[in-house]
């Protein structure tokens, strides 16, 4: 451990005199500029590699044993904690491609509007009204709070039979009683709707960010052009916010598929296994039920299609963020 | 300045690699022996501190435990108990990998339906010394809970408190169909209902969650006659005719209109506090919440629907954990602080809990302390407990989906219980190879 200590520790001197030698000053000072660079980079990737590469290979080696945590010695079974995915008459594939599918149910209804009702947001908070910065306020609380309140709240909310909202629905003459949280397909109205109000605020922000840095001699050009504002912002706004765009349906795309809480604490993964995501799978399988290697496999199935879908979404959004720059 | 920043990372980095290369090597343990000990009850040796963890965070328990703790040490001048408070789910998640490297605690109290699972993987002691020195026996708790501790035939734990199930009334909505009585059995419970309905009141709300939809459903369950396993815990039978009547019965409570549709979690003692309905199927533990002041009701035992009587009840144990390198001293007295935690353990009822020790909960002053206990520990002469066998709980969880699937119109009950056994089956067979049978 002291050796490679020291050896970490003797690496900027060895640098430098490397550079003493032949080399050009102009290329030693570069070296320099890089090294200082990995210094200040250093504590984070000291953090990255404890804490996410490293479990990540781990997780990996596990999801290729037996494990138990219970035994000491592992065994090696190859893939067989992957191939039980998609075989019927293992215990997990059926329950974990119905998270899966509750999961991806989730993502296609949820981020179209995780990205569409922040970017309205963001444009009128954008133009010069009064109170601005106090809106801008009020959009973003809600994302400060913490999930396990946010549950409890709409849990009084959407109750069934005592909840606030059929108690409005009745007033204005909707007598029955919408089950929000107990059956399909309102869980999902709710989960969307929950997710929307609760983390919208950030898409919010960074929209807002995005649109402090598209250039006002645009729209004056656009307005000139006789653009009303629609046209501007179909010709103005959506162009000028498309690297926003792919940050933020990227890290959504993400986010929702990571979604946990909500599912957990207002339907209880209900009705049936209905609204159990694979997050909440995978979390009970793995440390609830000790069944951590077909747990970790299935962790990086769930990566592999994330990533499918992560680098689909660059490759689309970034074609179209180069054709807009030819144009 | 630069070079010594340097080395400070590298050594940072270093003592990360370290740790999870700690974490990942396994380490043996020296369990399943038994401890050895012996006594009766007082530790004579030399002065130690024990550590103590549990999962009571909640109610009375954070002011409670203390006080228990600091008068137990004020009377041993031999022992210092540590107690170390965490959610539940902390301490099943970091109670085996802490006991496996040596460093979890001297005693600790667990669910019934953990026991197993813990036995199973050689993390307790095998205390039959230890029950024996304390002298302890089944009799000296209500019937069944001191066997839920019994697994391959040694005995891992020593009870503490039992939770039953029991009918909460709200007597203000009762008085609406003009009823005063407690109904006791199938007809004068439905007769309730109908009364009920008639005044406009769905009488029982249903739901499909864990805390009271599975508690009922396994209490009606026992009462045709039925049992979740068979008795070698090899095959589920809750798809028995039994368990169908039992569902039946719940889903004809929302067809015959005695209980709306579609309940939340919850939302059926939020009901019973608003005086929305008249009866609650739920834990001994809801006589402590304080939303019930002010309010005009009564506990009673849940009545007979089926055959014979019958209530769910869970119930926590006191476990002696085989700590890698377990210290035989501590043990001991670990072993006296459970003893005497039992002996003054009338102050338990308090958290809504009811004290496992026989000579503590008979003692009528308990009941007179505490009124709301009495309906149920008349109960307990017919409370069943958790089933022991390893990892049950992933079967468990499969009944509370069946219930919901039946309770939300998804499937009929038989086939909702059919489908949940047959997964059972496969979970059941899985254990027995991941806990070694």
């Amino acid at each position: 451990m002291t050796e490679f200590a020291t050896a970490v520790a003797a690496s900027p001197r060895r640098a430098s005199a490397g550079g003493s030698g032949r080399r050009s000053g102009d290329r030693v000072r570069r070296r320099r500029r890089t090294l200082v660079a990995y210094l200040f980079l250093a504590p984070f990737l000291v953090l990255f590699v404890g804490f996410v590469l490293a479990p990540a290979v781990y997780g990996l080696w596990i999801s290729f044993t037996d494990w138990s945590p219970f035994r000491d010695v592992q065994h090696f079974v190859g893939l067989r904690n992957y191939t039980d995915l998609f075989s019927s008459d293992s215990t997990t594939s059926g329950d974990f491609w119905s998270s899966m599918r509750a999961t991806a149910i989730f993502v296609v209804a949820s981020v179209p509007f995780l990205v569409v009702v922040p970017l309205l947001v963001a444009v009128l908070l954008n133009q010069k009204i009064r109170a601005a910065s106090t809106f801008r306020t009020v959009f973003f609380a809600p994302y400060v709070l913490g999930v396990a309140v946010v549950g409890l709240i709409w849990g009084y909310v959407l109750d069934t039979q005592s909840g606030v909202l059929n108690h409005l629905l009745h007033t204005i003459g909707i007598s029955s009683d919408v089950p929000w949280t107990v059956d399909v397909p309102w869980v999902w109205v709710s989960l969307v709707g929950v997710t929307v109000w609760w983390t919208s605020g950030l898409n919010t922000v960074i929209f807002l960010a995005g649109l402090k840095g598209i250039n006002s001699e645009l729209y004056e050009a656009a307005a000139l052009d006789g653009a009303g504002a629609v046209r501007s912002f179909f010709n103005v706004t959506l162009p000028g916010l498309r690297p926003v765009m792919l940050f933020i349906t990227t890290t959504t795309v993400l986010a929702s598929a990571n979604m946990f809480g909500q599912s957990y604490l207002l339907t209880a993964g209900g009705p049936g296994n209905e609204t159990r995501t694979a997050i909440m799978y995978i979390a009970d399988q793995g440390l609830s039920q000790n069944n951590m290697a077909p747990a970790a496999a299935m962790s990086y199935l769930l990566f592999a299609f994330l990533a499918v879908v992560s680098v689909v979404n660059f490759r689309l959004q970034r074609e179209r963020v180069q054709k807009g720059g030819v144009r | 300045m630069r070079k010594s920043m340097a080395r400070g990372l590298g050594a940072g980095l270093a003592a990360v690699l370290a740790l999870s290369l700690a974490a990942c090597s396994g380490s043996g343990s020296t369990s399943g022996n038994d401890s050895g000990v012996s006594g009766n009850g007082t530790y004579d040796g030399p002065k130690v501190d024990i550590t103590f963890w549990h999962g009571w965070t909640g109610g009375a328990a954070p002011t409670l435990v203390p006080q228990l703790i600091d008068k137990f040490n004020a009377e041993h001048k031999n022992i210092a108990v540590k107690a170390v408070p965490q959610e539940w789910a902390d301490i099943a998640a970091k109670l085996p990998l802490a006991i496996k490297a040596g460093k979890g605690p001297d005693v600790a109290v667990l669910h019934g339906d953990d026991l197993a699972t813990y036995a199973a993987q050689n993390l307790l002691l095998k205390s039959d010394a230890i029950v024996k020195s304390l002298g302890y026996t089944a009799e000296d708790f209500p019937p069944g809970v001191f066997d839920k501790g019994n697994y391959k035939g040694a005995q891992y734990a020593v009870p503490w408190s039992v939770t039953p199930l029991g009918l909460y009334v709200n007597k203000e909505v009762l008085a609406k169909a003009s009823l005063s009585d407690i109904p006791t059995d199938k007809a004068s419970y439905e007769a309730a209902l109908e009364a009920l309905k008639d005044a406009g009141v769905k009488g029982e709300w249903v739901d499909g969650y864990v805390f009271t939809g599975t508690f009922e459903f396994q209490s009606l369950l026992w009462q045709f006659g039925g049992d979740l396993y068979n008795k070698d815990v090899t095959e589920a039978t809750f798809n028995s005719e039994a368990g169908v009547k039992a569902l039946s019965w719940m889903r004809g409570l929302i067809d015959q209109g005695y209980s709306p549709a579609n309940v939340a979690q919850d939302g059926n003692i939020k009901a019973l506090l608003a005086s929305d309905t008249a009866f609650n199927w739920n834990g001994v533990w809801q006589t402590t919440n304080t939303a019930f002041d002010g309010l005009e009701w009564a506990a009673a035992p849940v009545p007979q629907i089926g055959d014979e009587k019958a209530v769910w009840s869970s119930s926590t144990h006191w476990v002696f954990p085989a700590n890698k390198g377990q210290d035989k001293n501590k043990t001991a007295a670990a072993a006296t602080f459970v003893k005497w935690m039992n002996d003054n353990s009338a102050g338990w009822a308090e958290t809504g809990e009811l004290p496992g020790a026989n000579t503590v909960r008979d003692d009528p002053a308990l009941v007179q302390k505490y009124p709301n206990l009495k309906p149920f520990i008349e109960e307990l002469p017919y409370a069943h407990y958790e089933t022991v066998s390893p990892g049950i709980n992933e079967a468990n969880a499969l009944v509370t989906t069946a219930i919901n699937e039946a309770l939300t119109g998804k499937k009929s009950p038989k086939a909702a219980l059919d489908d949940a056994k047959a997964k059972a089956d496969r979970i059941l067979e899985q254990n027995r190879a991941k806990y070694g049978d």
